[in-house]
Formats: structure tokens, C-alpha cells, sequence
């Protein structure tokens, strides 16, 4: 209590000598922020969760990150390489990043290319179960030409190269800390996974798993006026509501993470005055999964929604692009967000909804709901309404599986959506099961999102960073979940077509932004007129911060807390 | 009775071991995944990577008894080392029970969140104890007096709306609408004067108060019944007839007897305290035991689920051997060889 | 021994005594009525002198006891001890006046508080009324006290349930002598032992009146025994006295055909069956007793007048008192 107010005395006599236009570092005293789900490592390559990784974005950098708006941004490094300025060779096989030179560990060692290095073998050392291996992905080596100067090479040409130790998921730790925890020794080192050496804005002074990291001003922080802020309180547990509360009524916090509550009661909240709620557009997607094999509880374990190269496990009704069309025009994206999801969502007709330049306008149409159209789809499809109602066909009744996680709005938007398939003469039976067995991905259970023993299934996905290659290669033939595979694949859909196979092969071919961005939207606008899928929200990440709170730039690409060293008290 | 203590301790051995089996065994057997709740962008041969790394590959019975080695050996003697400072043997490679989601031994994360816990939980159960004795008293000797009937209601309340309302409607009260008390607990405040104390007291508060009247309810309850038998035995009379103080009466003869089953009921629930109280440290962040074991849960933590519910094993097993040896000392009728 | 206590030297008097408990019923829990326990009791006990109180269980012979040592708080009436009537004290007053009048339980081991030695039973009432004993000196009485009831002074440390049933009334005999009482209610203090230590205990309490010049009132329903120990003898039906009478012209002539129903129960070696009256029905419900004569629902020699009007406790001319119409 004493010292830190003989530390502000100071600080703000310092500031004072300054002169009042310039910031001082810690000049803005305590900054407290809650994460309902709190952080159980600040060490994102053992973890992967999302609040982990955010935690530690704050002591922990990248090479490069992304902003709010979805563009590269240096970080660590000096500037961000391309082809035009030679940082990224012509093959496309290597990148050359320049570090920025004055850079320090939170220890006062200077930060090096060698630490790069030693992060990439880090993650990829086989025992070390890292969770974050797909960024370095298709890296054959890296080398420092020199102290801060680092080439990262490529086993292929990669169009978009910029992965490896670019965004809050893939950030620089110090060599000298981690030099024993290599591979199987990782999650013995508890010390180093809770504590972690940075070059970011603060330094951990104590973490308490799952409860509370306490961080100060890093001393060695390479922009003497930042942060605005001493320390940080970084409070976790709980739920979404009451965090909200702390920010939004009680005034007890400057900042809240994801705040997946009801919009109303967001909105009654925010009226209170003490702070504001912000939502940041990224990739995430609600959306319905059509099956496009055959998940008939009579077919065995190898046949039983197993896609078959041959084409012969078809689903019985939905392999008719008339019956999903009629599906997708009886639903209204507009109504289910404003239900849902409120200003923390947008009603969308595209599996790739951002960043802007990969944004289709192609398929605007989805968000009007037309059922006569619907209707005349199916009677052209020569389902005919039966005596209750329910349309029949060679006499098996139009009747879906629809099955999604356990959560209050998606259960609301199974019983609407039902409502609307009813009134077309489909009949839907609705199934929900505990989100940790739909997405454990138990090979085992029947349940699982991935065995989709069901004909409809919704859930929300996305995809980190900016780039969409890896994420639009989903759809790709080969990537089915089958028994052989122990049901992994990210093909939930068994959806095969060559047209869109050969794109996918071009895309990861094309260099420049435009051209492949122009590749993306196509490969879009085929999924979603080949109605492979119905989206409905574009779902944004929700939070809320005090009107105190100043330089807050949500962002959904990267950590939220990206700019934490830019964040202040409004004077 | 040391005879007994002793035969009682090595009875509950076997007990025990089956117990941590049968926790073993279930919740490892049960279908979970550590890697559930990764975010989808992660590929499935990097979860499977991280299951390996978790020592998932071995089969179960390796895992069974490495985890209890590492429980009844490892565990331990890190904490002996930690609290003295020795080193015994090779401590440096000793395998600990590590959780699989901080990748810290799961006694470390225990002894961190015990203080919050024991101050919280502990304090509720301390108050409740002292709430509902002389509740149960005065509600017994006044039976159907205005006294009694409100207690009576209050009990019921106490006892039939949830913690996560009653936490709920403090919070709403004390810190939306009036401001004076935190709704979330600074588990890292340090008291080391007066106002530090003071902030302590006001944040312990709510968590406290609610969880002491879920427990006054139900201990002043069992009071107010052992108290009614006990005001109508002859030796109640007898005390009168001998001319002795009405307190006395009360306090000495009636209160003494009728607190042999309530110190027993008061034994039997102090392994809760130390489960702590998961809805209530979710509701104000207390983020002691009971946040740990739902968290753990959540996350499919299974070590660290099944090192706290064998633990609570453990304590459950002691206390009831407590409680037994308790009513010895307390009654005289009880002898046990 | 005196024929009549009244002109004598009476330790205790009791005049219209009446002890009615509330009846509570319904949601609201209203009174709806009284249980008449005992209803207007009225009798006198002299100094060294033992009543024996007989009757039914239920009849009211332990809520007269209690009543008149003030365990209860009676309804009605008067109860003169020593020449102070305590019916209407309270608290501190009353609890002064503890020494003078005793208790001995029908149960000893209920009456004895189980967590307390048997040496802190006996010496709780000393430390209550007799501050000025020193702790010795009060060891030192307990220790005389079991002595006296014929235990051995060293189980002063030990624990009521350690002894047996009899060994436990002894210890309930030194508590009520403890503080040198005048006058003692023994509420059948034998009913709960084994025949053989019965008498034992009866001996002890004919020994301990001889030697303190004790005043007992004796409430059994063991006839036998009240014929054995007692010089004056009232039987009581439904909550009032029928017949009170010395021991030996009640047992040899009862006057009230009641008294001569309960004591041709008696099993003695000379009686026959066909001598047995046989009353007819059950004892009627003391909330709802009936008019007039409490008895003369069951008596063989009822009238209409007995309906109408209450007997009173008439004094015959053996000077016995008796509360029927008939009795000469």
C-alpha cells in the first residue's frame, strides 16, 4: 500500500518534471481486468485456450501481430517483409525478418534472434505436446544472419508467410529461461510456464492458477512512456454476467472479457453508465452443417455418415440441392441475430466473413426469408405435403435430425427454426448434447460434432489470424472424418467437389493479396450456393470496459489486449 | 479410546484405498478429453500430441498406481520439503501429481487456494455455529413462541433458496445498488493493518453471510430438536426440583446434553468447509477449493479432480472417526475399547 | 401417630388444589380445552408423618406430588409448607424455599443428568444453596450423604450409568437428602426396580425418616407397599381424592365404592376370585370427565343423584373422609 503510493508520489513528480504533454510509464496506477475464465498458464504453447493466450500477450510478443482492422502490424519486428521490399524471396520459399534492435527481456537482456529460434524448436520438439505446431507448419529451418536479423525458410513456396511467431499465438519466449524445459521437461517447469520472461508491456509478479496474475510495468519496456499503467490486477472466475456487472454497474473493473450474455441484459447493464460495451468482427460463424452422407442409425459403424470416394453413401434427401436450398430460404438470419446475439452479432450469407477484402456479397439473398419459394423448391423436388402435414416422398416422410451443443441460444434457435421448417412441411426432431462431448471429439462417442451422426448440426467455428487458406481447405474431399482417420478431418460436412478441390490447390499456389483474395471469395460463394451449409450470425467478440478506460481497440484477430500498452485513464 | 483411534486409522486404510480407486477409476474412465475445450483451430494431431504429452499413452493400470505413488510418497515429501526446507533423496526428478491444465503440481494450486477458502468457508461455518446454537436454544425453550415461529421461517428460507439466489440478491443490493461492499474477492489482498483488516472484513462480508445462514439453518434446526428431547427428560426436573438457577438449568444440564448429536453433526460437515463452496466462490470469486474443483472440472482436468476428490475422501473418512471419538469425550455413557 | 393431621402439628397443607394443562389443536394451535389433572384437591400431611397417595395411572397422584412441591405451578389453590404458601412464588423466592422440600423420581436413571459424576449430582444443589460451605466441606457431605444411603463415598467420581438400578436410586435419595429437606415427595421411587432391591429401598427410606424425622408423601400404585409404609393413605380417582383414611381402617373397610374395587385387586393368600369387584368400562377422558361423580360411570352402586351432584370429601365418623353419597 505505501510503497505504491511512494511510487505514484514519484512517478507523478517525475511526470511533472517532464512537463504534462508527455505520458509517464505507470503514471495511471492499477488497471484491473476480469477474465471469467481464467487464465491456468501464462505458457500459450501448453495451453491453446484463448484466455491463456490473451493473458500472456501481455508479457509475451510476436514477431508481428494484427490490429483491429485485420492488418499485419510489426511488433517485434523492425517492419513487416514482402516481396516488394525483399523481405520475402521471390520463390516464396524463405522470409527475412528484421528484428528491432533496442529491444530488451523484462530481465534487461537484450532480445535476439536466437530466442526466435530457439521458440520454433521449442514448439515443434516432438515430446513437448505444444499446442500450437500448425503455425510452424511447413518450416525447414531458421537461422539468424545476425543479432537481430532472422530467416525463416520454407520446405514449399507459401504464399502467405507470415505464421511462424506472427499473432498472439505463436509469440517469442527467452531462450535462456526456457533452455531446460525443452520437450518432455515442458510442463514440469512450472516456474518458467507461470512467470514467463518478456519483451511485452508488463511483467508477471505473481500468477495464481486460474485465479488472479498480478503484473507490473516491465522496466526494460522499449517505449519509456508506456505503459500508462503500474500494475495490472487480472482477476479470473466466475461468469459472464457478473463480470459484466463488475465493469458495466459496480465500476470495480476497468475491463471485461467476453461477455456472452443475453443482449438485453447487456443493454439494461451498459444504461447504468459506468462503462460501454464493445464488439469486435472477426471470422467466427454460427452456422448449419449439412450431412452429405448418410447417417441412418441401421448402417453399421463403417457406414454410418462415412463418406465414400465413390459417391455411394449418399444422404438419402439432402443430397438434393433442392431440399437445402428450400431449408436455407426458410430461415431468416436477420430475425435469429437479433434474438441471439443482439449488436454482438450480424446476420451473414458467408462461411468467410472477414477480413473485408475475403468478404463475398455474392450471396446477399439468405438473409430474406422466402418460404412460398421454399415451398415450390420442394414440391418441384416432388416432396408432397402429407396428411398431417409433413411432406412425403416414395414413402419416406421429409424429417431431419438437427443436433447442436447444449446453450440457451442455440437451443432457441433450434425451436424457431423448427417453427419455420414446419411451415414448409419439414419435420425436425431437435437434439442437444453437452458441449464437452460434442466437441471432446472422443472417437469413441457417437455424439461428437465430427461423426455428425445426425443430418443437421450447428455450432459456431472460425479461423486465427487473417489468412483463410488453411481454413477454406476444410472442404476438400479428403479431409472427411471417416473411421480410418479415427473420425479427425475438418470435412464435418463430407461435402466433395472437384471444382472446389482444384481452387483450393490454386490458392495455396497464388501470392498477393488481391488474387487470392479473389480465389477465397469464389471458393466461398461455391460452398454457400452449393448450400453446404446455412450461415446464420457473424459472431462477434464481446467486451466491455470502463469510461475511464482509454485506447481500448477491440479486436478479434488477436488478442484483445493487444494494445494494452497504448491503454490509459481518460484525464 | 487411543486403541480405538488407532484400530479405527488402520481399518480405514483398505477403505480408502478402494475409495481412491473407485475415484480413480471413474473419473478416468469416463469420457472426457483434456484437449474439449481447445479452440477448434487446432488441428487433431497436435491434440493428439497433447493427450501423449499428458502420459495418456500408458495404459491404465501404469497410470493408476503412478498416481497414487506420486499421492501417497511424492506429494508428501515435497510438501515436508517445502515446509522445512530439506532435501530428502532426489527430489529434484521426484514425479509430482501435475494438472493438466496449469502443468503445476496440483498441491501447490491446493495450498494456494486454502487460505481464501478456510477464511471464506471456514468463517461461515464459525458463524453459523454461532448463530444457531442460541437460535436452536432459544426457539426450543420458547417452543411456538413468536420467537420460535420466526426462526422457524428463517430456517426454511435459509434452507430452501439456493446460495447462487440469495449471492446474488446481496450483490445486487449492497454492491449495484447501494455500493458498499465488493461483489468480487481480492484473493491476493494482503492484511497487515487496520484498514487492509477492515477491507478484508467488508469483502468477507457477503460470501460469509450466505453461507452461514445455508448452515445456521440446518445446525439451529438439529439445536432446536435436541433441545426439545432433551427439556422433557426427568433429570431436567430434577435439576429444578434441586433449586437450581433457570440458566443453569438451561445452559448447564439441558444445553450440554443436547449438544452431544449437534457437535457431531458440527464434526461431520467440517470436510465441507474444505470443499468449500463451489457456488458461492463462483458467485463472488472467491476462487478457493470449490472454484478449483469446477474449474478442474470444466477443463477435464482429471489429476487434479482426482487428487481434491480423494482428499475429500480422506477428510471424510477422518472426520467421522472425529466425530465418533467426539462423542466419547462428550458422553460419559460411551466408552470404546 | 395421629388420626387426624388437621389438629396436629401439619407440616404441609393442601387446600383446593387444581392443576389444568391447555389442550392446543388445529392449524393455529388454540386452546380448545383442558385436561383436568387434578381438580380441587384438598389434604394435610404432619410432621414425620408418610401419606400414601394410591390410585390408576393417569389418576393425578404424580401432578399432585410434583404440584405440591412446586414442579408445577397449579391452577388453583393453596399450598402451605411450614406455614408459608407457595403456591403463587416465583423464581428466586421459590427456589430459597428448594432446601425444605425434595424429590425422589420414579425413573433414576432419566432423573440423573448423564454427563454429570454422581458427586457433582449431589453437590450441584449445595453449590446453588449453600455458598458457605468450603469445597472440602462439600466433598466431605457427599461423600457422608452416599455413605448414608449405603454407597460406598469413593463412586462419588464416577458416572450414573456405571450402577445399577437400585445403586441409582440410592444416588437420587442422597441428592433429594442433600440439603436436609423437611418434607420429601417420593413419586414412585420403587416402581422402576426389581422386587428384590424394592424393599431395599423402602427400608432405606423408613431408616432415613427415623433417623431425619422426614416427611413423606409416598405415590404408588403398588397397594402392598403403601400399606407397608405409609401411616395415612389417599386414593385418588381422575385428578380428585375419594377416600383418605389411616392405612389400617382404609385397608380393612374402604368406605368409597372405589377404594373397595382397588384394593379387592390386591392379591393377598386368604382372598378369593369371586371376592374380585370387576369395575366395568375405562377410566373416562380427564378433558372431558363426567358430571357429579367422576366415578359413577363406573360404579356398581350409582344413582341418578350422582350425575347431578358432586360428593364432597365428607369426614365419616371413623373420622376417615370419603366423596361418595353413600358412604357411612
Amino acid at each position: 500500500m505505501t510503497n505504491k503510493r511512494r511510487f505514484l508520489a514519484a512517478a507523478s513528480a517525475l511526470a511533472m518534471l517532464a512537463g504534462p504533454a508527455v505520458a509517464e510509464r505507470g503514471a495511471d496506477g492499477e488497471l484491473k481486468i476480469i477474465y471469467w475464465q481464467a487464465p491456468s498458464t501464462m505458457n500459450p504453447f501448453l495451453s491453446g485456450g484463448t484466455k491463456e493466450v490473451e493473458a500472456a500477450s501481455m508479457v509475451i510478443e510476436p514477431l508481428a501481430r494484427y490490429s483491429n482492422t485485420g492488418d499485419i502490424v510489426p511488433a517485434l519486428a523492425a517492419e513487416i517483409p514482402t516481396v516488394e521490399n525483399g523481405g520475402v524471396s521471390e520463390d516464396l520459399k524463405s522470409i527475412t525478418w528484421k528484428l528491432k534492435t533496442d529491444v530488451m527481456w523484462s530481465d534487461g537482456t537484450p532480445f535476439t534472434a536466437e530466442d526466435a529460434i530457439f521458440t520454433w524448436k521449442y514448439c515443434t520438439d516432438p515430446n513437448g505436446g505444444c499446442a500450437q505446431t500448425t503455425y510452424f507448419e511447413g518450416v525447414s529451418a531458421m537461422e539468424a544472419i545476425d543479432a537481430h536479423t532472422l530467416k525463416i525458410s520454407f520446405t514449399e513456396p507459401k504464399p502467405f508467410p507470415y505464421t511462424a511467431l506472427v499473432g498472439s499465438e505463436s509469440p517469442i519466449i527467452q531462450a535462456k529461461q526456457f533452455a531446460d524445459c525443452m520437450g518432455a521437461k515442458a510442463p514440469e517447469c512450472t516456474e518458467q510456464n507461470f512467470n514467463p520472461i518478456g519483451t511485452g508491456p508488463f511483467k508477471v509478479v505473481e500468477f495464481r492458477a486460474n485465479d488472479v496474475i498480478t503484473l507490473e510495468a516491465n522496466p526494460h519496456y522499449r517505449d519509456p512512456a508506456k505503459p500508462a499503467f503500474a500494475k495490472v490486477t487480472f482477476k479470473g472466475g466466475g461468469d459472464a454476467e457478473s463480470a459484466a456487472r463488475s465493469v458495466l454497474q459496480t465500476g470495480e473493473f476497468d475491463y471485461a472479457w467476453n461477455l456472452q450474455i443475453s443482449p438485453e441484459v447487456l443493454t439494461e447493464m451498459e444504461s447504468a453508465g459506468k462503462g460501454k460495451v464493445v464488439v469486435a468482427f472477426a471470422t467466427s460463424v454460427e452456422r448449419i452443417h449439412v450431412n452429405f452422407t448418410n447417417p441412418d442409425s441401421a448402417l453399421g459403424p463403417d457406414d454410418r455418415s462415412v463418406f465414400k470416394a465413390d459417391g455411394s453413401n449418399p444422404h438419402p434427401i439432402l443430397s438434393d440441392i433442392r431440399v437445402r436450398k428450400a431449408l436455407s430460404k426458410a430461415i431468416d438470419p436477420v430475425v435469429l441475430t437479433e434474438i441471439g446475439y443482439g449488436k454482438t452479432g450480424k446476420p451473414t450469407c458467408n462461411v468467410l466473413p472477414g477480413p473485408d477484402i475475403y468478404a463475398s456479397t455474392a450471396n446477399e439473398a439468405c438473409k430474406t426469408q422466402n418460404l412460398d419459394e421454399a415451398k415450390a423448391l420442394l414440391d418441384e423436388a416432388g416432396w408432397v405435403p402429407g396428411s398431417d402435414g409433413v411432406r412425403v416422398k416414395d414413402g419416406r416422410r421429409l424429417s431431419f435430425l438437427y443436433q447442436t451443443s447444449t446453450n440457451a441460444v442455440r437451443q432457441e434457435f433450434q425451436a424457431i427454426i423448427k417453427e419455420w421448417w414446419s411451415q414448409i412441411g419439414v419435420e425436425t426432431e431437435l437434439r442437444n448434447i453437452s458441449a464437452s462431448v460434442f466437441f471432446g471429439g472422443d472417437p469413441n462417442s457417437p455424439d461428437t460434432f465430427q461423426k455428425f451422426y445426425a443430418d443437421l448440426e450447428m455450432y459456431t467455428n472460425n479461423f486465427s489470424g487473417v489468412d483463410p487458406e488453411a481454413y477454406m481447405a476444410n472442404w476438400l474431399c479428403d479431409k472427411a472424418p471417416t473411421p480410418a482417420t479415427q473420425w479427425q478431418g475438418e470435412n464435418i460436412n463430407r461435402y466433395c467437389n472437384p471444382e472446389y478441390d482444384a481452387l483450393a490447390a490454386e490458392f495455396a499456389k497464388t501470392a498477393g493479396l488481391e488474387a487470392r483474395a479473389e480465389i477465397a471469395k469464389k471458393m466461398n460463394d461455391i460452398l454457400m450456393q452449393d448450400y453446404v451449409m446455412f450461415p446464420l450470425v457473424h459472431r462477434g467478440g464481446t467486451s466491455a470496459h470502463a469510461n475511464s478506460l482509454e485506447g481500448v481497440l477491440i479486436n478479434d484477430w488477436d488478442s484483445e489486449l493487444w494494445n494494452i500498452a497504448d491503454w490509459r485513464r481518460a484525464k | 479410546m487411543l486403541r480405538y483411534a488407532i484400530r479405527r486409522l488402520l481399518i480405514s486404510i483398505p477403505t480408502l484405498l478402494a475409495i481412491s480407486f473407485i475415484v480413480f477409476a471413474l473419473l478416468d474412465l469416463a469420457p472426457s478429453d483434456p484437449t474439449a475445450n481447445l479452440p477448434l483451430t487446432i488441428p487433431p494431431e497436435v491434440r493428439e500430441k497433447i493427450r501423449l504429452s499428458l502420459g495418456l499413452g500408458e495404459p491404465f493400470p501404469i497410470r493408476y498406481l503412478k498416481w497414487l505413488q506420486q499421492f501417497l510418497i511424492n506429494e508428501p515429501l515435497a510438501v515436508f520439503e517445502q515446509l522445512t526446507g530439506l532435501s530428502i533423496g532426489d527430489s529434484e526428478n521426484r514425479l509430482r501429481v501435475l494438472s493438466w491444465a496449469t502443468r503445476s503440481p496440483v498441491t501447490d494450486l491446493i495450498v494456494e487456494r486454502m487460505p481464501q477458502t478456510l477464511w471464506v468457508v471456514g468463517m461461515s461455518y464459525v458463524v453459523a455455529v454461532l448463530i444457531a446454537v442460541p437460535i436452536g436454544v432459544i426457539s426450543a425453550y420458547r417452543q411456538y413462541s413468536i420467537f420460535d415461529q420466526v426462526g422457524t421461517l428463517i430456517s426454511m428460507l435459509g434452507f430452501s433458496i439456493p446460495t447462487f439466489f440469495t449471492g446474488l440478491l446481496l450483490i445486487v443490493i449492497f454492491s449495484v445498488w447501494l455500493g458498499w461492499l465488493p461483489s468480487i474477492y481480492d484473493t491476493t489482498h494482503v492484511v497487515n493493518d487496520w484498514e487492509s483488516f477492515l477491507f478484508q472484513v467488508r469483502q468477507m462480508i457477503m460470501p460469509t453471510m450466505v453461507l452461514a445462514l445455508a448452515n445456521a439453518s440446518q445446525i439451529s434446526r438439529f439445536m432446536r430438536a435436541s433441545m426439545l428431547d432433551n427439556l422433557n427428560q426427568d433429570y431436567v426436573r430434577t435439576a429444578r426440583a434441586k433449586g437450581v438457577r433457570e440458566r443453569t438449568v438451561v445452559l448447564l444440564h439441558v444445553l450440554r446434553n443436547s449438544l452431544i448429536p449437534v457437535v457431531t453433526v458440527i464434526a461431520l460437515g467440517v470436510p465441507t468447509i474444505f470443499g468449500g463452496a463451489i457456488v458461492t466462490e463462483q458467485i463472488f470469486r472467491v476462487n478457493g477449493i470449490g472454484a478449483l474443483l469446477i474449474t478442474g472440472i470444466e477443463s477435464n482436468d482429471i489429476p487434479l479432480v482426482q487428487t481434491l476428490t480423494f482428499i475429500f475422501a480422506i477428510l471424510i473418512v477422518l472426520f467421522n472417526l472425529i466425530a465418533d471419538l467426539l462423542y466419547g469425550v462428550l458422553d460419559p455413557r460411551i466408552r470404546y475399547e | 401417630m395421629p388420626l387426624d393431621a388437621g389438629k396436629t402439628d401439619t407440616l404441609v397443607s393442601v387446600r383446593g388444589l387444581s392443576m389444568h394443562f391447555p389442550i392446543y389443536a388445529g392449524v393455529f394451535r388454540r386452546q380448545v380445552g383442558v385436561i383436568k389433572a387434578v381438580d380441587e384437591v384438598s389434604f394435610d400431611i404432619a410432621r414425620g408423618e408418610t401419606l400414601g397417595v394410591v390410585g390408576e395411572s393417569g389418576c393425578g397422584k404424580s401432578t399432585t406430588g410434583r404440584a405440591t412441591i412446586r414442579l408445577y405451578k397449579p391452577t388453583a389453590g393453596s399450598v402451605v409448607i411450614d406455614g408459608k404458601d407457595i403456591a403463587l412464588l416465583e423464581g428466586g423466592e421459590l427456589r430459597r424455599l428448594r432446601p425444605q422440600m425434595q424429590m425422589i423420581f420414579q425413573d433414576p436413571q432419566a432423573s440423573l443428568n448423564p454427563r454429570m459424576t454422581v458427586g457433582s449430582i449431589i453437590a450441584e444443589p449445595l453449590d446453588e444453596h449453600r455458598p458457605d460451605l468450603k469445597r472440602a466441606e462439600r466433598q466431605d457431605r457427599v461423600r457422608d450423604l452416599l455413605d448414608r444411603v449405603g454407597m460406598n463415598p469413593d463412586f462419588a467420581n464416577r458416572y450414573p450409568h456405571e450402577f445399577s438400578g437400585g445403586q441409582r436410586q440410592r444416588i437420587g435419595i442422597a441428592r433429594a437428602l442433600a440439603l436436609e429437606p423437611k418434607f420429601i415427595v417420593c413419586d414412585e421411587p420403587i416402581a422402576a426396580l426389581d422386587v428384590s432391591i424394592q424393599a431395599q429401598v423402602v427400608n432405606l427410606l423408613e431408616d432415613l425418616q427415623d433417623q431425619l424425622g422426614l416427611t413423606y408423601m409416598f405415590i404408588s400404585h403398588d397397594l402392598s407397599m403403601v400399606r407397608h409404609i405409609a401411616d395415612r393413605v389417599a386414593v385418588m380417582y381422575l385428578g380428585r381424592i375419594v377416600e383418605l383414611a389411616h392405612r389400617d381402617i382404609l385397608y380393612e373397610a374402604p368406605k368409597h365404592p372405589y377404594t373397595k374395587a382397588l384394593l379387592s385387586a390386591v392379591p393377598t393368600v386368604e382372598k378369593r376370585a369371586q371376592e374380585r369387584i370387576i369395575l366395568k368400562g375405562d377410566v373416562p377422558s380427564p378433558a372431558n370427565p363426567p358430571s357429579g361423580c367422576v366415578f359413577r360411570t363406573r360404579c356398581p352402586v350409582a344413582e341418578a343423584r350422582c350425575a347431578a351432584e358432586i360428593p364432597a370429601l365428607r369426614k365419616l365418623s371413623d373420622g376417615r373422609q370419603a366423596a361418595c353419597h353413600f358412604a357411612e
